[in-house]
């Protein structure tokens, strides 16, 4: 069996292949469609909008995040370089489970290329970047226990696989969270049914050659700038606006810079700090400027593997959607007991409803 | 507050020692809401009862914004099977939500030694914490000496620790607060 942990890295730095299921044009999205914004979850399109802003007519997209609700406003020329992608297909994600099941190479023990890989893979490496980023961790903290900003980024990532699980295979965060960890560390006597997992994304270049780290050149910044918009004057595009709401949520908190100063670098800023669904009411949020001088953005992706034969689909073809919940038994809603003063439906997604197993079916 | 609702006949001892946990992991205050009957139309031709089903089920309480409801059972509880098997399920929970369920089943037996009953009672804690914690959003730890450590979960020892370790328990924390204001 193949074992995943440390990976070569391809020194070409020239081509810059799309990952699986990467939307590459706004054109590919409308109104309905479910997709993951990297290191903020699964969003559904609402549709699009165009604003006047400082003279200019300019379109967005707007997306609402299942979780939350909180909702976001992309500009449609920036669909391409965020990173958007489908929700995995099940396929994916049967894919997944066979890599998080898989025994685990050597973790890498520079942490600060260890940081900045695994930012790397949450931003390209498609959900099985993500899986890699918690399998990872999951790994090196058998051997010690993680510092405090990795435990951070350990939770997120893990919040992150659950809930495109959930998604994915229409089955609650809890019950996807379960599988994770059973194939993470499967009970004693348990053989898992493995097969060989899939590859995941190569990263871009060695890291003494990557002297920006890659989430750096993310940043929050959406090109409004080079538009010469002044985000504060922009309602609705909560650009790294919500970060202190987000951090004493303990959300995405892995991006916080912590210990070593060095560390900073290779932590992004949120690359779009979601409006609150409370928030989102107004969609008004404070948003920071861009600083002017900034030079555009860069989108940089990781390079795709070749896949092994008869490999699982590590990257999907772009086009391909994700297909309907497999499992989503026609699902009761569970009636809680007391109603929520605050009416955003904070759990309420339409594909996490719990999943009925079909009467005996069980073992 | 949490609202513990039994689905069984429980010892008031166990229900007291629960509670007093409890309030001592997440700072909120725990009463009994009192026994209810085991909603039967969970149960599969297997004999097992559906988790997700049964907590859909299960009688509502009187329950009041940002409480949570702890149902406790001791029926043998089937999880939806999953792409490489089925977790065992020792409960379950809707993360983020408002209601929770345990069950005893896989517990080693109460017994009636002093300490076969403390090692149920600490177990009754640990998996209560666990699929409470699922409610303020707390996700899997790898310590296993952590309540939000799975269940099932080899590295734990027979009578594992039951309470949060500080990640989890700072996450608490904050999602509590958050929840207050
Ligand atoms: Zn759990
Ligand atoms: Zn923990």
């Amino acid at each position: 069996m193949r074992t995943p942990g440390k990976r070569e890295r391809s020194e070409k730095t020239e081509e810059v292949p799309s990952t699986g299921g990467t939307i590459a044009s706004s054109s590919d999205l409308k109104a309905g469609d479910r997709v993951v914004y990297p290191k903020q979850g699964v969003y559904r399109v609402t549709g699009l909008e165009q604003k006047d802003i400082a003279g200019q007519r300019l379109e967005f997209v707007r997306m609402s995040r299942e979780e939350d609700g909180a909702s976001v406003l992309v500009p449609l020329g920036k669909v391409a370089t965020i990173g958007l992608r489908r929700v995995a297909s099940a396929d994916d994600i049967e894919g997944v489970f066979h890599y998080l099941g898989a025994t685990y190479g050597d973790p890498e023990l520079d942490w600060k290329v260890r940081h900045r890989d695994n930012v790397e893979r949450l931003i390209a490496g498609g959900v099985l970047g993500v899986a890699e980023v918690v399998k990872g961790l999951h790994s090196l903290s058998r051997l010690r226990p993680l510092p405090a900003k990795e435990r951070e980024l350990y939770d997120s990532s893990r919040h992150l696989l659950v809930n495109e699980i959930s998604v994915s295979l229409g089955v609650p965060d809890v019950i996807a969270e379960d599988y994770v960890d059973y194939a993470l560390m499967p009970p004693a006597g348990v053989k898992l049914p493995l097969k060989t997992p899939p590859t995941p994304v190569e990263l871009k270049g060695p890291p003494w050659k990557r002297k920006k780290p890659v989430a750096a050149e993310e940043e929050d910044d959406l090109g409004l700038a080079d538009l010469g918009i002044d985000l504060g004057a922009l309602e609705g595009v909560g650009v790294g606006a919500t970060d202190s709401e987000e951090s004493e949520e303990g959300e995405s908190e892995g991006e916080k810079p912590s210990e070593e100063a060095a560390e900073e670098a290779a932590v992004p800023a949120k690359p779009v700090a979601p409006v609150k669904a409370a928030a989102a009411v107004k969609t008004a949020a404070p948003a920071k400027k861009i600083a002017p001088a900034k030079a555009p953005p860069a989108p940089r992706k990781a390079e795709p593997v070749k896949k092994p034969e008869g490999a699982k689909k590590a990257t999907a073809p772009a086009k391909k959607a994700a297909p309907p919940p497999k499992k989503a038994a026609p699902a009761k809603k569970v009636a809680p007991p007391a109603k929520k003063a605050a009416p955003p439906p904070k759990k309420g997604a339409p594909a996490k409803k719990p999943v009925k197993p079909a009467k005996g079916k069980k073992k | 507050m949490i609202r513990i609702v039994t689905l069984a006949s429980f010892d008031p001892g166990d229900i007291t020692f629960l509670s007093k946990t409890l309030y001592r992991s997440f700072g909120v205050g725990t009463e009994h809401a009192g026994e209810r009957p085991l909603p039967r139309k969970a149960e599969q031709d297997d004999g097992r009862f559906d988790a997700l089903a049964l907590l859909d089920d299960a009688p509502p309480v009187r329950a009041y914004a940002d409480d949570k409801v702890l149902y406790l059972c001791d029926v043998d509880l089937a999880n939806p099977e999953g792409p490489l098997g089925e977790p065992p399920a020792w409960g379950y929970a809707i993360q983020g939500g408002e209601r929770a369920l345990v069950s005893t089943f896989r517990f080693k037996p109460r017994g009636v030694t002093e300490a076969s009953i403390e090692i149920y009672r600490r177990r009754l804690a640990r998996e209560s914490i666990h699929f409470l914690g699922h409610l303020w959003d707390l996700h899997h730890c790898y310590d296993a000496r952590c309540a939000m450590h799975p269940s099932w979960s080899p590295a734990l020892p027979d009578d594992p620790e039951f309470e949060l370790d500080a990640f989890c328990r700072d996450k608490s924390e904050r999602r509590i607060r958050l929840a207050k204001t």
